[in-house]
């Protein structure tokens, strides 16, 4: 048998990769990516791994019952992602919720905007390598797990926010814990700039990689962090203020350099503005006050339908829920931020090489569970 | 119904004296024959007039004062050398304590405790743990791997970090292997990993395993050459390959890292490259390539290429104290006599066991040095390495080498220099 | 230079925390303090009372057997059912009380929040594991006995550092 000559097809150069739900570096999340020599040719993301019809469960319980679950899709995140349902069942009923309660929920939101961000903070550090930056993000979110399981009773599962208000009132001494946690946290940002985005490896690594534009940004619709690093201020607090954000003074934090760089910086930048709004919320709240508004066993209103936002740790959380003068509501549909985001995975991820893969990836501020609902 | 329940005294002690059973006989029909094989090629001294056979060998235990000549002739066979001293046993001893102090130090820095509840004291049997457990698991091959060159690849690799420890002087004569071009030796022998590597990532059969043992090959190939560079101007000074040697030309001057500051820190650079540490882990970056070359492995075969990391850990900073920091160069701080007005027999050297504890104390300061990044820094990415190791270490490097050849024909180092003490 | 710049405050931001104190408390020898003696509701209200929420606790002479937290659970975990008990109690006429299955239940309140009476409470209580599934279901008679629990470790923050003491 002689030998034979073969020519190289485009097919034969490219090597599949799976990175899969059992990879280090992906989470509950698959895409495909096609790879020439240490470039990434082709990108074809998988979700679905967690897909638990979060949407269709909804129907079949009423509206304070679907509070343990709906909270679910992003558990660190609770007290967001019931707060914009809560605002559109409030919009639904003609709920009023007395003052008070609306600083707490405020106030709590933001603590769980600061959980959020340093665990994803911190699965960022470990995807690029960096031990350190995952143990101390991990360790400083302890202070507001403490602080919201004083708040709410529980340190993840929270099952706060309900329609009318808040569950229970804050207790006694609550608001001195909190300044002096936020007062040490704030110290702790500055060790963070230190060892992590001052660090010379890792802006050789994110600056300039994976560059989305300002244009492309608004065409694709991402949202959030996303968005805001990409030169577009945009902020749902500022934008559609709901609740007690319209007395509170604050500045939307942007940047403009659309590059890796810039989306793991502004939820750093997120995050220092957040303790000047928590620290504002708890200066002006009143001090008594109902926290909650009674409601009838199984509360029902006329038939509509009602659609509210909220900024959550990911972007634009919305809920569009329709009634047909049940208690339980006929259509709940919940638009994440994550799905959105992930849009611009494959953009960004063709013609960039494979080691910019997690920095690019995570980046995006992906939540795998959320996105599959 | 659980395991509390149904524990039984009585099988509890069948099963201890089983195992006492099943020792004593094992010691007794093969340990101790072995022993006495092993005795019989060991060319034993004659002691007084009689030749000292292995019975007689084993006796000394009874009689004290066969026993100090007896150990400190064992002391110096060719056997203690290569195994125990300055061998295997010291290097993967070392080994195992920069396993353990890297976790501890780790932990502290990240504010956290590290290995904690086995052994009393701050989990110091965390090594012997983890090695058990690595030798109970099951290890695995891919169906289409390679399997001879799958099996013999680890085993390689412990040999040739063994081999490179075997290089390293430790104290005046003591040294596995005298060999007059000991530098180039160990360049050559540095050679070698980056083909083992490279052969067990093919043999693994596996997409992450072919892409972690191409950016292995990149890597160590392209910081060779700054590591040789660097080397190179200390030989310039020194006037010899041979290691012990330019130990000894420090002694005679000062450590050669007050002159070559530059060169030091290409080494220092180039060596962590060449360990595969943070920042230089490419070929294992668990988030991008999931365990890079060693994803296949499992079992002991993870817990040979650990070890051989860690043992060639220990020779290349083993190798940075000999170059720069002046080997065993230290004051004499082990008194003359074991007590005072003791004229019996001369248990130790003086000289020796200084020179012993002050390489230590020099390597393990290394060691740390070398575990600091890990803490502090990300993983970089494989083109700015690229570019470091071929354009900026090189041009670094260079420098220092004018710097000591300038040194030498000025005569301020090197035969009757200045600064020759 | 800036390069070498941030290196030097990178390794000196690492170095600071060799003497920082360290954050994590070993679990089963410390355990975590709570203020308050666990979630509870007040019907006449409507609001609750900030506490932890861990077991349950039925208070026997208050409970009627109206079955209200058996009707919150079942859109939630299904985690509550009603069994019948041996005592006689003036006010439950039906001698029915609730049994928790701990198994399924997510720890989320609502069922305290339904009593009217004042009977159901949560507790301090969080140490719940068995070694069987059948374990984890607890009786109106498990539930009516007050756990202790002596936590004493919270977050307290220093000049070197917070840690847990």
């Amino acid at each position: 048998m002689g030998l034979q000559v073969v020519k190289e097809t485009e097919e034969d150069r490219l090597m599949t990769l799976s990175v899969g739900p059992q990879h280090p570096g992906s989470g509950h999340f698959r895409f495909v990516i096609k790879v020439d020599g240490d470039y990434i040719v082709y990108c074809d993301p998988d979700p679905g791994y967690v897909h638990r019809g979060e949407e269709k469960m909804a129907e079949y319980r009423n509206v304070i019952q679907n509070i343990p679950h709906l909270e679910r899709p992003v558990i660190h995140d609770s007290n967001n992602i019931t707060y914009a349902y809560s605002l559109a069942i409030e919009e639904l009923m003609a709920i009023e919720v007395p003052r008070r309660g609306q600083f707490i929920r405020a106030i709590a939101s933001e603590l769980n905007r600061q959980v959020y961000t340093l665990y994803w903070l911190a699965i960022y550090g470990i995807f690029l390598g960096h031990s350190t930056m995952f143990m101390w993000p991990a360790g400083d979110r302890e202070l507001f797990i403490d602080l919201l399981e004083r708040l709410t009773g529980a340190r993840v599962t929270h099952a706060y926010n309900i329609p009318g208000g808040v569950r229970n009132d804050m207790p006694q001494g609550f608001k001195e814990k909190c300044l002096s946690h936020i007062a040490y946290f704030e110290k702790r940002l500055r060790e963070y700039e230190d060892i992590f985005y001052n660090m010379p490896l890792f802006r050789q690594r994110t600056e300039g990689v994976g560059i989305l534009t300002k244009e492309d940004a608004i065409k694709l619709g991402v949202t959030g962090s996303v968005l805001r690093a990409s030169g577009v201020p945009y902020d749902i607090r500022k934008v559609e203020p709901y609740d007690v954000y319209n007395e509170i003074d604050f500045k939307v934090q942007y940047m403009k350099t659309c590059d890796s760089f810039a989306r793991s910086y502004v939820p750093f930048l997120d995050m220092k503005e957040s303790c000047n709004i928590m620290r504002q919320l708890l200066d002006k709240m009143p001090d008594s006050g109902d926290v909650r508004t009674k409601l009838q066993p199984n509360p029902k209103g006329p038939p509509g339908e009602s659609y509210r936002r909220v900024e959550s740790g990911r972007g634009a959380l919305g809920y569009y829920i329709v009634s047909d003068g049940t208690p339980k509501p006929y259509r709940v549909k919940i638009s994440v931020g994550s799905f959105r985001n992930m849009l611009a995975l494959n953009h960004l991820l063709v013609g960039n090489k494979l080691a910019d893969m997690p920095s690019i990836y995570w980046s995006l501020n992906y939540w795998p569970v959320e996105a599959d609902r | 119904m659980s395991y509390t329940e149904s524990f039984r005294f009585g099988e509890f002690i069948g099963s201890v004296l089983w195992l006492v059973f099943w020792v004593l006989i094992i010691f007794s029909l093969v340990g101790l024959p072995l022993l006495f094989v092993v005795l019989f090629y060991v060319p034993l001294p004659p002691l007084g007039d009689t030749p000292l056979t292995p019975y007689l060998f084993l006796t000394m235990v009874v009689d004290p004062t066969r026993t100090v000549p007896i150990i400190k002739f064992l002391i110096h066979t060719d056997l203690f050398r290569v195994a125990a001293f300055p061998g295997f046993m010291y290097a993967a001893l070392i080994a195992a304590a920069t396993i353990f102090i890297e976790r501890k130090f780790l932990a502290k820095m990240q504010l956290r405790y590290g290995p904690l509840y086995v052994g009393k004291v701050e989990g110091i049997l965390q090594l012997m743990a983890d090695g058990l457990k690595l030798i109970s698991k099951e290890i695995i091959v891919p169906a289409a791997a390679d399997k001879p060159i799958f099996w013999a690849a680890p085993v390689a690799f412990v040999a040739v970090a063994g081999a490179l420890a075997a290089l390293i002087p430790v104290a005046p004569g003591w040294v596995v292997a005298d060999v007059d071009v000991g530098l180039l030796a160990i360049f050559a022998i540095l050679g070698f990993f980056p083909l083992i590597t490279l052969l067990f990532a093919w043999a693994s059969n596996s997409k992450y395993p072919f892409i972690g043992g191409l950016r292995a090959l990149h890597q160590i190939i392209a910081f060779e050459i700054p590591f040789i560079i660097a080397a190179l101007s200390v030989v310039i000074l020194a006037g010899t390959l041979n290691l012990t040697g330019i130990v000894e030309s420090q002694m005679a001057s000062y450590w050669f890292v007050f002159f070559l500051p530059i060169s030091a820190f290409v080494f220092y650079i180039s060596s962590l490259a060449e360990l595969e540490r943070i920042p230089f882990d490419l070929p294992e970056a668990e988030s991008e390539i999931v365990a890079g070359w060693i994803t296949e492995t499992s079992g002991m075969i993870y817990g040979l290429i650990q070890l051989g990391t860690y043992v060639k850990l220990y020779a290349l900073a083993a190798l940075f104290v000999v170059l720069f920091l002046g080997g065993w160069a230290g004051p004499v701080i082990f008194p003359q006599e074991i007590l005072p007005g003791y004229t019996g027999e001369k248990i130790y050297n003086p000289t020796t066991l200084s020179a012993i504890f002050w390489f230590t104390i020099k390597t393990f300061g290394v060691i740390m040095l070398m575990l600091l990044p890990r803490g502090i820094s990300t993983r970089i990415r494989i083109d700015i390495l690229l570019h470091t190791g071929w354009y900026k270490l090189i041009v670094l490097s260079f420098i220092n080498m004018f710097v000591a050849l300038a040194l030498i024909y000025g005569g301020v180092l090197g035969p009757g220099g200045l600064l020759v003490r | 230079m800036s390069s070498a710049s941030g290196f030097i405050k990178a390794i000196e931001s690492g170095s600071k925390h060799l003497v920082i104190r360290r954050f994590t408390f070993r679990y089963p020898e410390e355990k975590l303090r709570f203020v308050g003696d666990g979630y509870q509701f007040d019907p006449k209200k409507g609001v609750g009372i900030a506490g932890y929420r861990g077991r349950h606790i039925l208070l026997h002479d208050k409970c009627t057997g109206c079955q209200l937290c058996a009707i919150a659970c079942e859109g939630i975990a299904e985690a509550i059912g009603m069994v019948k008990v041996d005592e006689n109690w003036k006010q439950n006429k039906k001698s029915i009380m609730p049994q928790i299955d701990y198994g399924k239940c997510v720890f989320c309140g609502f069922c305290v929040d339904a009593c009217p009476f004042y009977a159901l409470f949560m507790t301090n209580d969080y140490e719940l594991s068995s070694f069987t599934k059948e374990h984890l279901i607890y009786t109106p008679q498990q539930l009516e006995v007050k756990p202790k629990y002596d936590g004493d470790i919270e977050i307290k923050i220093t000049d070197r550092g917070a840690t847990h003491g």
